[in-house]
């Protein structure tokens, strides 16, 4: 039979997570707090607010100490009309894995309802919020998890979130040659303009006026 | 001996789609890669961002174009989460079977363009025969052959037709034995053992480090699998358990091993589909009309401001993860960022640094190994 992590082991862990967290970081504005999916399992998530200049401590904690070993996402998110304090956001999503390297010619078959401690699979997702401005800048992560190396690129690439200390950042999805300062997810690039549907009634552009019309030239 | 960049692609069969890989070699030895991704960058994120939540589902699809059930999967999960719908338990089986039954015709590419890699032509024609009669049980849900539209938010478009099951139960069958048939082609075939056999060595830790996942991880010995660790669906109840290798080395998986894995892996794929269609909720052989409470529940369309959506979803290659957040322009109708995480755009940088060490003509054999899709990759 198939088998699944129980929702009481997820608890438990998210919890004891939760606890370290806001014993090790209590005080200095890192809050963490166990959020629960809303689909069918309801499965628990630990959901952590960090400001970029702690985010590295936290980072480190939360790979040597609690074994947060894999580092899935990186989203980056533009909020022009947001508030001064929450211009940009970055999260983060994590998860622990119970991997680790085999003897030859064995291999680790995990039972998921006796997995205890560290080894239950936990979902992590980290919440930074950055001033409004033209420069959002987040440490780089890259040397805790290789993984978010290229994370970080696309998120630069696409959203224009600056990471500190990256290095070898280059465009990953558009064109090298792109111009500076161009990341298409910023929200002044826009899909619409002036309520024009472009891509579904006129795709060649006949419709469109042109720039000068009901000028007197 | 002198050393030099010389690069392969965007148009090398090697790349299995349209991507750049720059070797610097030193005689036939390789030093040091560079992968430059982005060929077919279509911006889907941006164009989700003015589409409401159920029309984001066809540009899901076509994120992959040998899986597209499974993407389209991993967006609904997602968007179920932002917008707190249910599922009926039929519905759920029927996306486990079709996810199943796509990982089936997934793994059939995979096969088929890895043997023209390795020197076995052969093996394409057979699994893209093979891969047909998958193709044809998802043209009966979806309506096409590529991309299907199938899942919705709350259920899924339609319901099994009639004499879908005894059909399926057929050809799964019939694949069963088919697998045996790859195994004695391949596994008897020198030519196979000695470009496979101890090329591409990756470990396991080093891979989840990286962000590498799904059948890669386990070909390293590690039963670690996103349909029990994150669960979703119905894959408790049904009777599987994933697939997983015993390396040889302390250097970890092989390209062999990687082959190994996906081959247990459709086995696994099969069992759990001939097990889930017994144990559907409402009988195998009914059909319910479309939007039947068996199969849909009526799910909001609108996300309030703030929410979020998050969905780990064993995909084909790996985990594949959507992050929506709501509450864009038209009011909620939009998600107001939607994020796609693609397991193969972290693999394959990671892939072209494993390679170093090796010769040029183990290329086609670690990167095919590994199944790059570069449609996912790009979005």
């Amino acid at each position: 039979m198939g088998m699944r992590v129980t929702l009481e082991q997820s608890d438990s862990a998210a919890k004891s997570c939760v606890a370290v967290l806001n014993e090790r970081f209590s005080g200095s504005g890192i809050n963490s707090t166990v959020e629960h999916h809303s689909n069918a399992f309801k499965m628990p998530f630990v959901r952590i607010h960090v400001t970029p200049q702690h985010w590295l401590a936290v980072a480190k904690f939360m790979k040597y100490d609690i074994s947060v070993n894999y580092c899935s996402m990186v989203t980056g998110t533009h909020f022009p009309d947001g508030p001064a304090e929450r211009g940009w956001e970055v999260a983060y999503h994590m998860m622990r894995m119970p991997v680790s390297n085999v003897k030859p010619n064995t291999n680790t078959k995990h039972v998921a309802e006796k997995l205890s401690g560290n080894d239950i699979p936990l979902e992590f997702e980290v919440l930074i919020a950055l001033e409004q401005g033209d420069t959002p800048t987040v440490p780089s992560i890259q040397s805790i998890w290789v993984g978010a190396d290229w994370n970080e690129k696309e998120t630069w690439d696409l959203v224009g979130i600056n990471f500190e200390g990256h290095e070898n950042m280059h465009r990953v999805l558009n064109p090298h040659d792109s111009p500076e300062q161009f990341h298409p997810l910023q929200k002044q690039h826009k899909l619409r303009y002036h309520g024009h549907n472009e891509m579904y009634d006129d795709p060649q552009g006949f419709g469109r006026k042109p720039a000068d019309e009901g000028r007197n030239k | 001996m002198a050393q030099m960049w010389i690069t392969m692609g965007p148009q090398h069969p090697m790349t299995h789609g349209l991507w750049t890989l720059r070797v610097k070699v030193d005689g036939e030895t390789i030093v040091d890669t560079d992968a430059e991704l982005g060929y077919i960058h279509r911006g889907v994120e941006k164009i989700c961002e003015d589409r409401d939540f159920t029309q984001i589902t066809p540009y899901c699809d076509r994120l992959c174009y040998v899986s597209a059930m499974t993407w389209a999967n991993s967006y609904i999960y997602a968007a179920e989460d932002l917008l707190e719908a249910e599922v009926p338990e039929r519905a759920e089986f029927i996306r486990l079977i079709s996810a199943e039954l796509q990982r089936l015709a997934s793994h059939l590419m995979w096969l088929g363009a890895f043997g023209p890699d390795i020197g076995s032509l052969t093996l394409m024609t057979w699994c893209m025969r093979d891969r047909e009669m998958f193709l044809d049980l998802l043209q009966e849900l979806g309506g096409s052959r590529m991309h299907y539209n199938y899942p919705r938010i709350g259920g899924v478009k339609r319901d099994i037709p009639v004499g879908f099951a005894t059909r399926m139960i057929a050809k799964i069958k019939l694949f069963e034995k088919r697998i045996e048939e790859y195994e004695m082609l391949l596994d008897e075939s020198t030519i196979w053992l000695v470009r496979l056999q101890g090329v591409g060595y990756t470990k396991a830790e080093d891979m989840v480090e990286a962000g590498v996942s799904g059948p890669n991880v386990r070909a390293a010995g590690v039963n670690y699998d996103v349909r029990w660790a994150h669960p979703y669906s119905v894959y408790d109840q049904v009777d599987w358990e994933p697939a997983v290798e015993k390396p040889t080395s302390v250097k970890g998986a092989d390209c062999y091993d990687r082959y190994r894995v996906r081959m247990e892996e459709m086995r696994q794929s099969s069992k759990m589909i001939l097990d889930a269609i017994e144990k559907i909720p409402g009988g195998k052989n009914t059909n319910y009309s479309a939007g039947d409470e068996m199969i849909m529940t009526k799910a909001p369309t609108r996300a309030p401001e703030g929410a979020t959506g998050f969905s780990n979803y064993e995909c084909t290659r790996g985990a594949s993860q959507f992050y929506i957040k709501g509450g864009g322009e038209g009011r909620g109708k939009n998600p107001y960022r939607l994020s796609i995480r693609s397991p193969m755009f972290i693999t394959i940088p990671y892939v072209a640094k494993t390679m170093i060490g090796y010769k040029i003509a183990d290329i086609p054999a670690i990167m095919g190994s590994f199944d790059p899709c570069i449609g996912e990759t790009d979005r």
